[in-house]
């Protein structure tokens, strides 16, 4: 007993010294958290977000979105300029910026990163579509590039892919200069160009690390990979070799006065080491930023009282250490989705809309997003083209005697006669308290609702298979055009495909069709309206919320900007050493 | 011989186990939670746990004993009808494993040979799988839900008590009284489940009561852990959404929880120590 006792205090002073760990205020450091264990630096399996935020300190592609300018807009990152893109909107030639060298690796002759050409992009677009790796960004080309699907088809049971014959959408003009040939319009295609599923590698670094490609990322990017330990922490320091790229020096209005322009045309990147630390309860996130050993982080939910008056001001407390906050909407929207495929919901929109209505959104948006949430009214978040400003759905908002009416007259009076329904979700805490809230708010109108709670894998498993009757999930913008959302209901994307909950309206269908071939312009946007307010009134889903991004930054963090696709943000981050110094005196 | 040696082995067991002033309180305190869980399966006499009755995270206070939870339910309510979750896991759990526990255990011990190799081998390989891993692979292939956890505890429970068992029968099919059964001709049925196996349920008895509150901790790390329960108050559920109130200071669900947890596996613990001194036969009449 006794014994046992003095280990425990052994380990606890280990574990005092092992904390205290001296600052550094030789080098500019970063010191950053991510909630989740990344399982490598594949770009073609940057699904998530955690892992495209590593994947994009290493890696980089032809575009990204700029960092400091709103809306969001598209600039040229490893491309010369922007693409010539054909009239027929089918054929987009690239010009790839000259002198960029890959990291210094061993697989390189003699250990040096050569320059980066025209092939790599083509290489790397193919590896996207091999068949054996089973990219999970496949289908962000899916049938949209000529020639990609077919030779894709054939190399799925050759015994080697090869890489070697020609695809007809993928043409090499010089070693600079190279052509993507579209099967159809897809004018989204260019944002596929900023997503890190299409960032470059290396040809020679893939076949010399084979297996373990993953371990050993060797990009063009800002940061260079110096030690990888995927449950505990990642560490980078500055590319010796990075191009000469510079912080933006145009930006939003207000990005003056808030000082985000004060490194205007500096060299790429500001700081020499980032530190990301993996830590995935948010008790610890928490207290390593109170104690000034995280400079960024997202605010947890049980937190937010801690950090946060009134609903937007940010607590006296926290001000006094110099942490700053910054609160943005985010562009995406919360939803319980109904499987269409189930015959209760297909053609009972009554039902649909009764259990729509009796949806508390506003105490849900106190009880998990402290009221700082907007009540969704349809599909598309605002900040989109598409959302409009105007509409309000009817069945948005909490109405117990309509819900009950229209129960009626679905043909369930007081829920009598209808079976108990299954709610899917994950397994997180606060993920089955928003199951056990919505089973609450749908008892009151007699309907009966069973958690079940799965790990992540589980549940798309039981999307893909059309066997989940409902779901509480979120979709997050991927690129700033609500095609991206609207294709969430298109028929033809049906299970496994992106429109999980197999929603099927020809009109819809129709519209969405045309619509998302068409180039930006105001008969777009009326068409997005026309589908907006289709996805309102006919209740596919029972809509949640936008999410709004709450963050705090330590006070000598420079340049934070809230960016919605921010796996290129940590190159424009800055650190202040001497304010560093001072601040952390009030730790 | 004394006087004392007329009483039956049981009815002497209990008077010894009676006397014991912390058995006794232990005893007491299991069947509060037994009638506890009675009356909230017949839905009668007990708070209302489902409605929310005022606004999120009160403090514990006179009209709330153990204050609201996120949701403005009663903490307090939510605890005691955890009770029935944790007995009827525990009951149904220990109806399973004691069973099969017994038979196994008995007929290894009894008959040796190829029959105790092969059961011997099972109780080793169960024995060598870490429970908790067992348990999570057995919910994630049947559902998740109450019977998934009765039967993956129940399926897992037998193995110590069947070891137990099968040392015990083996010792027991070399005494006299068993070598008398064969002398006047019992068949192995007889003299293993009529001669044998009633000098054996003292185990099987304190067996029930550790079984019993290993059951109930499991379920709640089970529940903890998001493979158990669904959609009822747990006492497991209600540690896992206290993780996260802690950070604004709400204490009252976490420390109700392990409270009722913590009072019911100690009382089940004691028992089973204070039936053990009780039911064995070397101290009768002490």
């Amino acid at each position: 007993m006794s014994m046992r006792f003095i280990g425990l205090v052994f380990a606890f002073m280990i574990a005092a010294v092992g904390c205290s760990r001296e600052q550094n205020f030789d080098e500019k450091v970063l010191n950053l958290i991510t909630p989740q264990k990344i399982k490598g630096f594949d770009p073609i399996y940057a699904a998530d977000l955690y892992a495209s935020n590593e994947i994009g300190k290493v890696y980089e592609g032809l575009l990204e979105f700029h960092y400091l300018k709103r809306p969001y807009e598209l600039t040229p990152n490893l491309a010369e300029s922007m693409p010539e893109v054909s009239a027929d909107g089918l054929t987009y030639t690239f010009k790839v910026k000259k002198g960029v060298l890959f990291q210094d690796s061993k697989a390189f002759p003699n250990g040096k990163g050569r320059e980066l050409k025209a092939d790599d992009f083509i290489y790397s677009i193919r590896r996207m579509a091999d068949p054996k790796l089973q990219s999970t960004g496949w289908w962000l080309l899916d049938g949209k590039i000529a020639g990609l699907n077919e030779w894709r088809d054939k190399n799925a049971n050759a015994e080697k892919v090869n890489y070697d014959e020609a695809v007809e959408g993928l043409k090499k003009v010089d070693d600079y200069t190279f052509q993507f040939k579209l099967a159809k319009p897809f004018p989204q295609f260019l944002y596929a160009l900023a997503m890190p599923f299409t960032f470059a590698v290396a040809k020679e670094v893939v076949e010399h690390h084979g297996q373990e490609f993953q371990n050993y990322p060797v990009g063009t990017g800002p940061f260079k990979l110096d030690y990888f330990d995927n449950s505990n922490r990642i560490v980078y320091h500055r590319n010796p070799t990075f191009r000469e790229k510079l912080y933006p020096s145009e930006g939003e209005a207000t990005d003056e006065a808030a000082g985000l322009l004060a490194d205007a045309g500096k060299k790429l990147p500001l700081v020499d080491k980032v530190i990301v630390n993996i830590v995935v309860e948010s008790q610890p996130q928490w207290l390593n930023f109170q104690k000034g050993s995280a400079d960024l982080l997202g605010v947890p939910k049980d937190n937010f009282d801690q950090a946060i008056v009134a609903g937007k001001n940010l607590h006296p407390d926290m001000a006094k250490k110099g942490i700053r906050l910054s609160m943005v909407n985010s562009l995406d929207t919360t939803y319980v989705a109904f499987n269409h495929t189930d015959p209760l919901f297909k053609d009972n929109i009554k039902l649909r809309q009764a259990m729509s209505l009796a949806y508390d959104h506003v105490e849900s948006n106190k009880l998990f997003y402290n009221n700082t949430a907007t009540i969704a009214q349809s599909i598309i978040p605002p900040g989109i083209s598409g959302h409009k400003k105007e509409y309000k759905s009817p069945y948005i908002g909490r109405n117990l005697e309509m819900a009950k009416k229209l129960l009626k007259e679905a043909g369930y009076p007081e829920g009598k006669g209808l079976p108990e329904l299954q709610y899917e979700t994950v397994g997180s805490t606060v993920s089955r308290q928003q199951g056990e809230f919505f089973a609450k708010n749908m008892a009151d109108i007699g309907i009966k609702i069973r958690i079940s709670t799965n790990t992540w894998p589980e549940l798309v498993k039981k999307t893909n298979t059309k066997t989940a009757q409902m779901f509480g999930i979120a979709w997050g913008a991927d690129y700033p055009d609500a095609e991206n959302f609207f294709g969430l209901l298109y028929g033809p994307n049906e299970s496994p495909g992106s429109n999980s909950s197999n929603y099927k309206n020809a009109t819809f269908d129709k519209i969405f069709a045309q619509a998302s071939i068409m180039q930006d312009g105001p008969e777009r946007t009326a068409l997005y309206e026309q589908l907006y307010e289709m996805a309102g009134n006919e209740v596919p889903w029972i809509y949640g919320m936008h999410r709004t991004s709450v963050t705090v930054y330590q006070g000598w963090v420079k340049n934070y900007k809230y960016i919605e696709f921010n796996h290129t943000q940590v190159q424009y981050l800055n650190a202040d050493l001497e304010a560093k110094k001072e601040l952390l005196k009030k730790f | 011989m004394s006087a004392q040696d007329t009483k039956s082995l049981w009815a002497d067991a209990f008077s010894r186990l009676v006397r014991d002033r912390w058995a006794l309180i232990s005893l007491v305190i299991v069947l509060v939670y037994a009638g506890i869980a009675v009356l909230a399966t017949i839905g009668w006499g007990l708070p209302d746990w489902k409605t929310s009755q005022a606004s999120e995270y009160l403090a514990p206070n006179g009209q709330f004993w153990l204050g609201t939870d996120l949701f403005g339910r009663d903490v307090f309510a939510k605890v005691i009808h955890g009770t029935k979750i944790a007995m009827s896991v525990g009951l149904v759990t220990s109806l399973i494993a004691i069973p099969i526990g017994v038979f196994i255990g008995a007929i290894a011990g009894y008959f040796g040979g190829w029959i105790d190799d092969i059961i011997s081998w099972f109780i080793t390989t169960f024995s060598s799988i870490p429970n908790i891993m067992l348990l999570i692979s057995i919910t994630l292939i049947m559902g998740k839900g109450l019977v998934s956890v009765y039967l993956a505890l129940g399926i897992t429970g037998w193995v110590g008590l069947a070891r137990l068992i099968r040392g015990e029968v083996m010792k027991h099919k070399e005494r006299e009284y068993v070598h008398a059964a064969s002398a006047i001709g019992g068949g192995h049925f007889r003299k293993l489940f009529i001669h044998i196996l009633p000098n054996v349920t003292h185990l099987v008895i304190i067996n029930t009561s550790l079984q019993f509150q290993t059951a109930i901790k499991s379920e709640v790390i089970l529940s903890y852990l998001g493979l158990g329960v669904q959609g009822e108050p747990s006492w497991g559920t209600m540690i896992d959404d206290a993780r996260q109130e802690l950070a604004r200071g709400v204490w009252w669900q976490l420390a109700g929880a392990t409270f009722a947890m913590f009072l019911v596996v100690l009382a089940f613990n004691i028992l089973g120590d204070a039936l053990r001194d009780s039911l064995d036969p070397k101290l009768k009449g002490k």
